[in-house]
């Protein structure tokens, strides 16, 4: 199968909104106002933080708010230089979205934690471990949610064993991400 | 109901490095635009991120709530369109307005044949699990036969 035609292409992957059966959207967004938009988006890998974070960044746009997303992994960290820079021009009327907060090293994130509390509107992150900042969404996964995910993305009339999907669950420590790169893989050998 | 169309000149949607890509946009919208934006771009799309490099971009303020206009847009000398398993390259024109979400796109083809270059010789060298367990049969083979 062609890239193009690939029905876990990443582009389709991005189509898919967050969903959890312990919120819904709008309550998520109204507890994140209550929260003053200081909070953490927490989870495991592969567990939707940043497709959360996402949908939270074009509600809050909607709403007419700004926000200023960036992510930092380990091989595009945030080097402290980096993030004094980013600090002057974040504006104060600015929502700071930051994925990969765990990433970011001690001193730059007491900076960015100290600055963004007085210098912008907000700060959002995603990070596998509660504690840098209040907790908003605990991210999880279940075997019900890929198949909700998968039924969502496979061409219509295409049945899979759900044997796949608990197997891909299992083998992935639930981690949905990398099944949902392996399915691509699987349909990528298709001819 | 707002429109945006692109009609291309003859039909044509193939296209040989540096021809002239041509043909009008069409709009109908409700209220007055303040702008549309009419694009050529390129863009990526398979299992990676998704990469766009923009080649041209017109911009028509104020264009009034209808109205059409002709656009010829030289092409640039690559990339072709191509299509592995793993990454499809593919041509767009794209035609959207501000304010509003209404958005006409067509997608051409930029190759020396006209046609899309299939990359299939090349396509599992990124790997699967199944692959890189040597086992070589993709498991949804079977499994997709039983259940169409």
């Amino acid at each position: 199968m062609k890239a193009r035609d690939n029905p876990f292409s990443v582009e389709r992957l991005h189509a898919v909104r967050y969903r959890t059966a312990e919120a819904t959207f709008d309550e998520i967004l109204r507890r994140l106002d209550e929260m003053n938009y200081r909070a953490a988006i927490v989870g495991p890998e592969g567990s939707g933080k940043t497709t959360l974070l996402a949908n939270v960044q074009d509600a809050l746009a909607q709403k007419g708010l700004k926000t200023w997303m960036f992510f930092v992994n380990d091989t595009a960290p945030l080097t402290a230089p980096a993030c004094r820079q980013f600090l002057t021009e974040v504006a104060p009327d600015e929502i700071v979205l930051l994925d990969g907060a765990d990433a970011v090293g001690r001193s730059s994130w007491s900076l960015l934690r100290r600055r963004t509390a007085n210098h912008a509107a907000g700060l959002v992150i995603t990070s596998h471990r509660p504690g840098l900042l209040p907790t908003l969404v605990k991210c999880a996964t279940t075997p019900a949610l890929l198949a909700e995910i998968v039924d969502e993305l496979k061409p219509p009339g295409r049945a899979l064993a759900p044997d796949l999907l608990d197997d891909l669950y299992q083998r992935h420590a639930g981690n949905l991400r990398d099944c949902l790169r392996e399915l691509y893989d699987l349909y990528a050998a298709e001819a | 109901m707002d429109t945006l169309s692109i009609a291309l000149h003859e039909d044509k949607i193939a296209f040989a490095p540096c021809q002239t890509v041509e043909g009008t946009i069409r709009w109908s919208l409700q209220t007055n635009p303040e702008h549309l934006e009419f694009s050529l771009f390129w863009y990526t799309a398979g299992k990676g991120t998704r990469d766009v490099g923009v080649v041209e971009t017109a911009r028509f303020d104020n264009p009034g709530a209808c109205g059409s206009k002709e656009f010829a847009f030289p092409l640039p000398d690559g990339p072709y369109s191509f299509s592995g398993k793993l990454i499809s390259l593919i041509w767009a024109l794209e035609l959207t307005c501000k304010p509003g979400s209404e958005t006409a796109r067509r997608e051409i083809t930029l190759s020396p044949t006209g046609r899309e270059i299939v990359l299939s010789e090349v396509s599992s060298a990124g790997g699967s699990s199944w692959n890189a367990k040597g086992s070589g049969r993709n498991p949804l083979e079977g499994i997709l036969g039983s259940h169409r």
